[in-house]
């Protein structure tokens, strides 16, 4: 392929002829090749929805004491209308191989137990509800 | 001349009436001192020197050209704090209630500016409306060019935000753009947008407290490192915490003679760690045992628990100190514990204070929320971090290090220059149980008795791997130590490491997973 340019230099004008040397072996952009349509796959079932647990209601005025990571409640150490302080263990929950002690934030009574021992609890799960 | 010099010293004694009498009452009553006793409490007695206390403003929108503005609603200066020089300005909410406009902003500059040339800390009290809105664009303009200086002057000065008022808008990111940020409780405020507007838009009613106070941010949103009952203590513990910093990134951070025995045994460590391994413990008794007479000062106390940040002495020279606590989510790292890791890192990087790691940790938290809050871009900031720094890193193993925890957690590979281990410590790629199950699958699948199969299989490998021998076999751990020398090793560690000189390839700027 020839290109002719113009070319000025002082005022002086020059025409310039510019020809693209093909080797051998040079590159040639390939041609795209036109995919095949991905065969449409059967959406999987949806799985069933989990049963979910029923809904801890904490009662009204109470505050909920949340699971921090999920895990197995080992022991509950309190039952409903004991009075607690701030600071005192509610329950040991099992998590990431470790026995974790869950504590009351607040002073106040128990105002409801949400879980039982054995019980598979997540993060934020209610556990116990002080009032 | 004498007329004169009444008149010069008429102005003054003007100017340092601040908003008047009335209103000095005012802050008074909700508990604040005015920014000029806030200042004198920072300093070392009679050390303070007021710089631009003539500064007047220039608008003359709405009525402001009328409107007086004694020292132009914030007071600057320098003075001594334990005799080391500090700059800092304090916002005078009894003047047109503190609010910033273009001169005001120009004094805050000049402090900053001065204190990045002379290499010093900048320490700023924050009690304002915000904006003034009658000088527009000008108020803007002034802010941005606090969050420049603020920026810029990053990783050279130490800054230091302290909140002892309203801080709402825009005026909220120059202490986000801080080093560390102090807030008095119940008087301190800080958000985005305020109660009003969330009302107005979202239909959600929340109070000023509950939505931007000094709990709020030291506790759920991580804003704030530190809180305190009343601005006399919030200023004390910032000359605590200006004892640990240097005065800029080319000093060390200040030594200060010890009456601790540096060569002190503490015998307690020895029976610390709990016999059975899903027992928790508190990684708060181990540092204080090895700090200089016990004391430590905790960076972030309320945020992820289940990390340790502080800063301590040991054999008088400050170390920063990050710690996994078992106590809490069994010593976890999760996003909030990898963000406040890692933030606490660079800030000892960048001023040049050793970092003293003390591992025990069980992994990442499992579980959605984790994974899809983005666990991977935040662990990765830890990880970088470490990586990155090059001031003196020592690694003290006490109990767990498995998997990318235990990397995470500034192991060998990631740079730590000598690796700790207790005889507790249980350094492999994952816990007894799941490396059975897997590792012996067979084994317990083809036995007549599946369970004690099992149950063997966990103690063998327990005996085998969960130790710090094999780690030591390798290099990985330096050396494996008493837990009542520990304190004794880490000063000689420490002390031969004072040398240290590590160089970062030359670029622009590492490209840190934010």
């Amino acid at each position: 392929m020839i290109k002719k340019y113009n070319v000025t230099v002082n005022g002086k004008s020059y025409e310039v002829e510019v020809e693209e040397i093909k080797q051998a072996g040079a590159y040639t952009p390939p041609v795209p090749v036109p995919r095949a349509a991905p065969a449409v796959q059967a959406a999987p079932a949806k799985p069933a929805a989990p049963i979910a647990p029923p809904p801890a209601a904490v009662p009204e005025g109470a505050s909920a004491v949340k699971a921090p990571m999920p895990g197995t409640i080992m022991s509950v150490k309190v039952n409903a209308g004991d009075t607690v302080k701030r600071g005192d263990d509610l329950l040991i929950l099992e998590a990431m191989k470790m026995e974790n002690e869950i504590k009351a934030d607040r002073d106040g009574t128990v105002a409801a137990v949400h879980v039982t021992q054995g019980a598979s609890v997540n993060t934020g799960d209610t556990l116990i509800s002080i009032g | 001349m004498s007329e004169k010099l009444e008149l010069l010293r008429a102005i003054r004694e003007k100017i340092e009436e601040s908003g008047g009498a009335k209103r000095i009452a005012k802050q008074h009553e909700t508990g604040k001192l005015t920014a000029r006793e806030r200042l004198l409490l920072l300093f070392d007695e009679s050390s303070f020197v007021e710089i631009d206390a003539f500064v007047k403003h220039r608008c003359v929108n709405f009525g402001m050209e009328t409107m007086e503005s004694p020292a132009e609603g914030v007071v600057t200066g320098y003075g001594k704090v334990n005799g080391r020089l500090v700059y800092a300005y304090a916002q005078d909410f009894t003047v047109i209630g503190g609010s910033l406009g273009e001169m005001h902003a120009n004094k805050i500059c000049k402090v900053l500016d001065l204190a990045g040339k002379m290499g010093a800390p900048v320490v700023g009290m924050n009690d304002s409306g915000g904006a003034r809105i009658q000088e527009g664009v000008d108020a803007l303009s002034g802010y941005g060019k606090i969050f420049y200086r603020n920026s810029i002057m990053s990783g050279v000065i130490p800054q230091i935000s302290v909140i002892m008022g309203p801080c709402a808008g825009g005026a909220v990111y120059s202490p986000a753009l801080t080093d560390f940020i102090f807030m008095v409780d119940k008087t301190a405020n800080m958000f985005i947008t305020g109660p009003q507007v969330i009302k107005a838009v979202t239909g959600e009613e929340v109070s000023s407290e509950a939505l931007g106070g000094a709990m709020t941010h030291n506790t759920v949103s991580g804003v704030a490192q530190f809180i305190a009952p009343n601005d006399q203590s919030c200023i004390s513990e910032v000359r605590r915490l200006l004892d640990f910093l240097p005065s800029n990134n080319l000093e060390p951070a200040p030594a200060y003679e010890t009456a601790d025995d540096m060569n002190r045994v503490c015998a307690e460590l020895n029976s610390i760690i709990p016999p059975e391994s899903n027992k928790a413990y508190d990684m708060k008794d181990i540092i204080k045992n090895i700090a200089d007479d016990g004391e430590i000062m905790e960076v972030s106390t309320h945020y992820a628990l289940n990390i340790i940040t502080c800063f301590m002495r040991i054999n008088g020279k400050p170390v920063g100190v990050i710690a996994n606590q078992p106590k809490v989510m069994a010593g976890c790292l999760d996003i909030n514990a990898s963000d406040k890791a890692a933030r606490f890192i660079r800030t000892c990087d960048c001023f040049n204070i050793p970092i003293l790691n003390l591992v025990d940790v069980p992994g990442f938290l499992p579980g959605t929320s984790q994974e899809h809050g983005g666990i991977i871009r935040h662990g990765a900031k830890m990880l970088y971090a470490y990586c990155e720094a090059t001031v003196p890193k020592i690694t003290v193993i006490t109990r767990k290090a498995y998997g990318g925890a235990y990397l995470a957690m500034c192991s060998k590979d990631l740079g730590a220059d000598i690796v700790f281990a207790w005889p507790s410590a249980e350094i492999a790629v994952m816990g007894p149980e799941g490396a059975a199950n897997i590792i012996f699958r067979n084994d317990i699948q083809n036995s007549a008795d599946p369970i004690s199969t099992r149950r063997e299989m966990i103690g063998s490998y327990t005996r085998e791997f969960a130790t710090p021998y094999k780690a030591a076999e390798r290099g990985f751990v330096d050396d494996i130590i008493e837990p009542a020398h520990t304190r004794l090793r880490l000063i000689d560690a420490f002390d031969m490491l004072t040398t240290k000189r590590e160089k970062l390839p030359a670029k622009k700027h590492g490209n840190i997973p934010l």
